[in-house]
């Protein structure tokens, strides 16, 4: 029998390479990503940069929506070709399923940030300079927190007929007190410091993290097997 | 005699419309048997009990000595799956489906070669295993996918309709090969060719609306024909 963490890892592969060869979710994430950016900094810009709060805000905005488009067919796809019945009835806890999903979609958003956060700092004309550490701690733990909740926004949502109405209804709600801590900890970094020290948030972000991890991968079991 | 399916009155239900009522049944180990019925017979619906993947509303299930809810895992290592969908990604090759499920099962790689040779080679798919699955024909996806079920050596083999979408040379060696391990290995098959079933059958269950109408001997189904 494998261990749970290796076959996460099995799991999380053969999705990056299968999306690898396919493109057109990766493509199309950035596409919107791309046009999200250049709508909003010729909409705000105003005496040459976006205020920076705002900028903050519409920073995890954009990632948190260009998720959708990478998070909503995690299990979609597995459901509708039958080979989720190949994930369930291989001997792996079903908990690495759910891991497996969540370094997929951890990756598949870090490419696309990749090429995103330098064009948003140029466009936004703000720097993310001030503290390169917390920056790329927030961007890792801040991926994970929305992937973790968009690949079990998108388990739940499998057995229902209308899949895209449903999964922002589970995913919204779920991922908006992760994503009101991530705009607040940006805002930090590129404005300086706030009323509650940003170690303190950070922390809180963890949390959310480690709960959202926790909770959804001990019920997932529940998704997998009707 | 040891069991390899032992169920007394399973239930399961989808809704309001109850698709196994009470079923009781044993199969022993080793040899094939049939479970045979029309569509909506619960056919599926039991073999997907059998295979963990779904949850009975009651009653008792035992498979391999294992129970389904409480050892999962157990059951899983031992069984092999052959559905009516292949269970293969189809941007992956081949030798890639085979090697990633390979690592669910955590095989280890000189036993993994082995196997894909010898199955490979038995299946007639040695010269396909490069190509991704998408740009193989429907057939020889069914190949591949009884290919992946067998990569593990599963002692309990459950098959939904294995024939449908094999080409008569195809089918006649997948026969052969479950002539072969007839002893070895606790084959469940399910199909509507009654020829093949009765063939190849030890003996036999039927299930009408849920409910278990007949069982025994083939010879006994091979005279309600």
């Amino acid at each position: 029998m494998t261990s749970g963490l290796s076959a996460a890892l099995a799991i999380a592969k053969k999705d990056i390479v299968t999306q690898l060869r396919k493109k057109f979710e990766i493509f199309s994430m950035f596409l919107f990503a791309l046009s999200a950016v250049l709508a909003f900094s010729f909409a705000l810009v105003s005496q040459g940069t976006i205020p920076e709060d705002v900028g903050s805000a519409m920073l995890w905005v954009i990632i948190f929506f260009t998720g959708m488009f990478g998070f909503a067919p995690i299990f979609l796809s597995e459901s509708e070709t039958g080979t989720l019945r190949g994930l369930a009835s291989a001997p792996i806890p079903a908990w690495s399923v759910y891991v497996g999903k969540v370094i997929y979609g951890f990756v598949l958003m870090g490419i696309v940030q990749i090429f995103l956060v330098p064009i948003i700092a140029v466009m936004f004309g703000f720097s993310f300079l001030n503290d390169i550490p917390l920056t790329i701690a927030t961007l890792v733990v801040g991926t994970l927190d929305l992937a973790a909740v968009g690949s079990m926004a998108s388990a739940l949502t499998m057995p229902s007929e209308s899949k895209a109405t449903i999964f922002p209804l589970v995913y919204f709600p779920t991922a908006i007190s992760g994503l009101m801590l991530l705009i607040e900890i940006t805002k930090i970094i590129v404005i300086g410091p706030g009323l509650i020290p940003v170690m303190v948030i950070f922390q809180l972000l963890l949390a959310h993290l480690l709960a959202m991890l926790t909770l959804s991968a001990s019920i997932f079991h529940f998704a997998l097997t009707p | 005699m040891i069991k390899a399916i032992e169920t007394k009155e399973l239930t399961r239900r989808y809704g309001y419309r109850v698709a196994l009522k009470k079923v009781s049944l044993e199969f022993t180990v080793g040899g094939i048997h049939g479970l045979f019925g029309a569509n909506g017979a619960g056919k599926t619906t039991l073999m997907r009990i059998i295979s963990t993947l779904l949850r009975p509303h009651g009653g008792f299930i035992s498979v391999m000595g294992y129970d389904p809810q409480e050892e999962p895992e157990e059951v899983k290592q031992r069984i092999g799956l052959i559905g009516d969908k292949p269970l293969l990604y189809q941007e992956l090759s081949g030798i890639e489906n085979l090697q990633f499920y390979s690592k669910l099962y955590g095989l280890a790689e000189d036993h993994f070669k082995k196997q894909v040779n010898e199955l490979a080679e038995r299946f007639g798919f040695t010269t396909w295993l490069e190509e991704p699955v998408k740009n193989l024909s429907s057939g020889l996806r069914k190949r591949l996918d009884i290919v992946r079920s067998l990569i593990h050596d599963p002692m309990l083999l459950l098959l939904d309709e294995p024939f449908s979408g094999l080409d008569k040379d195809s089918s006649e060696v997948f026969r052969d090969y479950l002539e072969e391990k007839r002893q070895a290995r606790t084959t469940i098959l399910t199909t509507h060719n009654l020829a093949i079933g009765s063939e190849l059958c030890d003996d036999y269950v039927t299930l009408r609306k849920g409910l278990v109408v007949g069982q025994g001997p083939i010879a006994d189904f091979e005279q309600t024909l």
